[in-house]
């Protein structure tokens, strides 16, 4: 190694923040935007919203987008698309965090339990997540609408429940194969508690796995929480929500295509931003990928 | 070396369950991986645990550590019966036992920079502060032969054998007295070997460590080691220093091996008689002397009376009924170097001396 080579190693410079490889990628840095933007939109809804959600006004009954003062025109019951979407957004994002973060979060957590105490609690865990599994989500939905009554929570709790077996299975997967790599051995032999071990050891090396089932499963999850609502289970009319709009425009498809397929279009935006930026965030989170 | 062993293994042993069944499985046999294993290292020593693959040397090395837990036998540490300890009297155990493993591509979590790597067994038996940490963690590096710069980066930024400096750092991390090498150097290119091994018997020299050296590389060995066990199919059948198992070994297993070793000698060619057949199943090892199925010597007793680890010599001790009346010519591989051959090594070990 020359001097030279050795002087510019020494004086590396500092490496650059999680944001800023981010922002090297123009796909990431865009789904970054477009994810601030939607968030941001949803949380101010009530700000930037130009009228009341639930404004009815049966003289501008299906509107087409581009109509004075409805920029994307009103849905069947006269009232404004852009403070409906703005709402439903809310609902929707909402729907789909909470689902992925509880759902998400317990089923990884028996994940890692299974893997990591695989003599013990992976046959009886994998079995009671087999169980699950064989429950369909809209099955799960209508028995916790029965429970419950229809309604945001009861999609949110059948969302979660039935997030966690997909997201335990693919976490034991990947906690199995870290599982037999030598460093988990090392870090045993140091004498750290389990918790330590899985915490800082184990559920780092298994974060890509879980990163991007998580924002397919977001995706996945307002989906399919738009057709708990189509069946009448989740967010109640006149509650704006993207899935329940888009089923109610259904009816006017040949009449106002808008009704129906502006909320879709928002949806399919959604899904696609929350997928980008996750792949990316994997790929930031990860050191081996770093330059 | 007459002091108290360091650690002292008595008829270790690690039986795995075979099970067949989906629900209520049945147990269909055992594969004894390690039977019955007994050995003593000393402080400030190396003792090499040679033999071929799957013969049990990793999982003794393990079952010493307690990374996995013995089916039967007693280990003791410093005098201290360390079979069965729990919690805290355990973690003060890891803390002065120590791993280097095989695969450096393997062994370092690859999320952890070197510095997170080697504070972090300091962070987990509360020693210093993070300020002293780091220092130590700078100075671990440079004892490894590393550089302060090296600190912030991530294991994928480095060559094998760097990552196996950053390895054995760890394990030096928090002073441990004995280190257990499992094949420390069979991963890496020979010439990275050399060094590795050498950094690891500096170390031994400066930091009065003891080595509990897993291999299968008999050059490697005769370099690094005191004293050698060799072990077949889950038992050790010779144990002796390292001068004496190279120069006199009793079991024909050892003498098998040390005649597999490749000489310079092209008038070696097809002299070597290599050994017949394969590594009978642990999970049904054949009775009497575990290697009769095998051995060129196997008579009638060794199909049917397992021998037992007996002293030949001082120090020296080997598994079979028929140590002391083996015939040596067939596999002495000593007086298969030609003269020329002899000669002309001679002259290369001249020429090394001179230059060093």
């Amino acid at each position: 190694m020359s001097a030279t080579q050795e002087a510019a190693e020494v004086a590396m410079p500092e490496r650059p923040g999680l944001l800023a490889r981010l922002l090297r990628e123009p796909a990431a840095a865009l789904s970054l935007f477009l994810v601030v933007a939607l968030l941001l939109a949803a949380i101010c809804a009530p700000l930037l919203a130009p009228t009341d959600p639930y404004d009815n006004d049966l003289t501008k009954v299906m509107q087409p987008p581009g109509s004075p003062g409805l920029p994307l025109g009103a849905d069947a019951q006269g009232r404004d698309m852009v403070t409906r979407l703005l709402y439903g957004l809310r609902v929707s994002l909402l729907m789909g965090f909470v689902a992925v973060l509880i759902g998400g979060g317990l089923g990884a957590v028996l994940g890692f339990l299974a893997a990591f105490y695989q003599r013990w609690l992976d046959g009886p865990i994998m079995r009671l997540v087999d169980i699950m599994l064989s429950f369909p989500a809209i099955l799960v939905g209508l028995a916790i609408a029965a429970i419950f009554g229809p309604g945001i929570f009861s999609v949110v709790l059948a969302l979660s429940v039935a997030t966690i077996p997909l997201m335990a299975r693919i976490v034991r997967g990947s906690a199995l194969v870290v599982m037999r790599l030598d460093y988990i051995e090392a870090a045993r032999a140091t004498g750290m508690t389990d918790a330590r071990l899985i915490w800082r050891h184990l559920a780092p090396n298994c974060l890509s796995a879980i990163f991007v089932f998580a924002t397919l499963r977001f995706g996945q999850v307002i989906l399919l929480g738009s057709a708990l609502s189509f069946l009448g289970l989740g967010a109640q009319p006149p509650v704006p929500e993207l899935g329940a709009m888009a089923s109610e425009g259904r009816n006017f498809l040949f009449f106002a295509p808008h009704i129906a397929v502006v909320p879709c279009i928002l949806i399919f935006i959604v899904v696609l931003a929350f997928n980008i930026l996750g792949d990316a965030l994997r790929d930031a989170l990860d050191p081996r990928l770093r330059l | 070396m007459t002091s108290a062993p360091l650690i002292s293994v008595r008829d270790l042993a690690k039986h795995y369950p075979v099970r067949k069944g989906l629900i209520l499985a049945k147990q269909i046999g055992t594969v004894r991986a390690v039977d019955g294993v007994s050995f003593d290292v000393h402080r400030g020593e190396t003792l090499a645990l040679v033999g071929e693959s799957g013969c049990g040397k990793s999982t003794t090395a393990r079952l010493v550590l307690r990374l996995i837990e013995p089916s039967a036998g007693r280990i003791a540490f410093d005098g201290n019966d360390i079979t069965e300890v729990k919690g805290a009297a355990q973690r003060a155990m890891r803390r002065r036992m120590q791993i280097i493993f095989q695969d450096p591509f393997a062994s370092l979590n690859p999320r952890l920079t070197v510095t997170e790597t080697l504070t972090e067994p300091m962070v987990v038996h509360r020693i210093g502060d993070d300020a002293s940490r780091r220092a130590r963690a700078l100075e671990l590096l440079r004892l490894v032969g590393l550089r302060d710069f090296h600190a912030q980066r991530y294991p994928h930024e480095f060559s094998g054998g760097q990552r196996q400096r950053i390895g054995i750092a760890r394990a030096l991390a928090v002073n441990p007295e004995l280190i257990v090498c499992d094949e420390p150097v069979s991963a890496l290119d020979v010439s990275i070997q050399a060094q590795v091994i050498n950094l690891l018997k500096d170390l031994q020299a400066r930091l009065g460590l003891s080595y509990l050296f897993i291999a299968h590389d008999l050059a490697v060995v005769k370099h690094v080691a005191d004293r050698i066990a060799v072990m077949y199919l889950g038992q050790i059948v010779e144990i002796a220093p390292k001068r004496a198992l190279f120069e006199a070994p009793k079991h024909p297993y050892t003498r098998a091996l040390l005649a597999a070793i490749p000489q310079p000698d092209p008038s070696r060619r097809g002299q070597v008689k290599p050994l017949q057949g394969d590594v009978p199943s642990p999970l049904n090892p054949p009775p009497g002397c575990r290697f009769h199925t095998r051995c060129p010597f196997a008579q009638d007793r060794c199909r049917v009376e397992m021998p037992k680890l007996r002293m030949v010599r001082e120090g020296h001790a080997t598994a079979c009924h028929f140590a002391e009346t083996l015939p040596l010519a067939d596999l002495d591989f000593r007086s298969g170097l030609s003269t020329t051959a002899q000669m002309r090594l001679a002259i290369y070990e001249n020429a090394k001396k001179q230059r060093v």
